[in-house]
């Protein structure tokens, strides 16, 4: 990681040469979204922190554009427009834990051979048995909550801060009434999760 | 007494059976196991090539990336070859393995009904593995967008040049 550093130095001594100079940005690198379904491609990973990436990517560009061609690999993450991580974690875990709740007063009251509810590493695991299995997890560089169904198989949920909900875009549905319904279909009984 | 009966049977049989039942059921299925270690349709095709459509979906921070190509045959409007480069998991990459082999020779309209829960039956993904076959799904409709546009563009810039000839000609 020397590259980290080298261009701190640079910086300074960059500044103190030529400080009426504009540095002009990198963001032009980020626009390349081909993604499906809201996907991002090539997004850097959750654990850089913007203000470092901006700091760094600056330097590269005004001293020495050789090496823009290894910062412009991965696109830049749209991060005014994204839902702050601490946000969407808190809202998560929030949302995740309502679930865990009602799932296992859900178990008490009803008999399903083998109903057992997991929760480890931010991820929670309804196994109804034979009847299947949901498997709950948060997608931190999407923002999104995954959602495994033996019902109706994978969906993506964004937060809709509109109605306070989590919607898969694709078929409009809602995160708590799809699961009420699938649940309460599988086994049974009615389930309220909200 | 049967139940007893019953009981000892079982305790027999898990004796023998457990190490393997075990593994077994943590282990990727057979099907899996052969895409990965026999791939079929890894490549690439030239993406300029106008009978090529590419479709690239996933994210690396998301830990899956697939790029699925197809060549079109444009007067039929089938799919002659397909080839794939998935960064991922075993399941991410058998599902767009499968997938390479499940579009070629069927026409395009007929590929865009191929849905992931076919991909993952045929795999018999586990729960978690579900999304893998979803952007598998993902790839082809990509792959099949991106050569419908190309084929647009080509057709509106042809139009231009035989709109510009006739004003010359005029």
């Amino acid at each position: 990681m020397a590259s980290r550093f080298a261009p701190r130095l640079f910086l300074r001594r960059l500044r103190m040469r030529r400080r009426a100079q504009p540095i002009s940005s990198l963001h032009e690198a980020s626009a390349e979204s081909a993604g499906v379904g809201g996907d991002r491609i090539f997004s850097p990973s959750g654990s850089w922190s913007p203000p470092d990436f901006h700091c760094i990517s600056r330097v590269f560009f005004s001293a020495r554009p050789s090496l823009l061609d290894e910062g412009k690999g991965p696109a830049a993450i749209d991060y005014p427009s994204l839902l702050p991580e601490e946000e969407f974690h808190r809202l998560a875990d929030e949302t995740i834990h309502e679930l865990l709740e009602n799932f296992e007063e859900y178990g008490d009251a009803i008999q399903i051979d083998d109903y057992e509810v997991d929760y480890g590493n931010h991820v929670l695991t309804l196994k109804l048995g034979s009847l299947g299995t949901y498997v709950i997890n948060k997608q931190t560089p999407n923002r999104q909550i995954w959602l495994s169904s033996p019902v109706s198989g994978p969906s993506r949920f964004d937060w809709d801060a509109m109605s306070n909900t989590w919607v898969y875009r694709r078929t409009k549905a809602n995160l708590f009434q799809l699961l009420e319904e699938e649940v309460g279909q599988l086994c049974g009984q009615p389930i309220s999760l909200r | 007494m049967l139940r007893a009966a019953g009981r000892r049977f079982l305790r027999l049989g898990l004796e023998h059976r457990a190490p393997t039942a075990a593994v077994a059921a943590r282990g990727y299925h057979e099907r899996v196991v052969d895409h990965y270690d026999n791939p079929r349709n890894v490549g690439s095709f030239d993406k300029n090539d106008p009978t090529v459509g590419t479709g690239l979906v996933g994210a690396p921070a998301c830990g899956d990336v697939m790029k699925l190509q197809i060549k079109v045959d444009d007067a039929t409007g089938k799919i002659v070859d397909a080839c794939f480069k998935t960064f991922g998991c075993g399941s991410a990459i058998a599902s767009s393995s499968v997938a390479t082999e499940w579009v070629k020779g069927k026409h395009m309209e007929e590929v865009l009904s191929i849905k992931n829960t076919e991909i993952a039956k045929h795999l018999s993904l586990p729960p978690v593995k579900l999304h893998c076959s979803m952007l598998a799904e993902d790839a082809i409709k990509a792959a099949v967008k991106d050569y419908e546009a190309k084929k647009a563009k080509l057709a509106a810039g042809n139009a231009e040049t035989t709109q510009t000839e006739k004003v010359a000609s005029a």
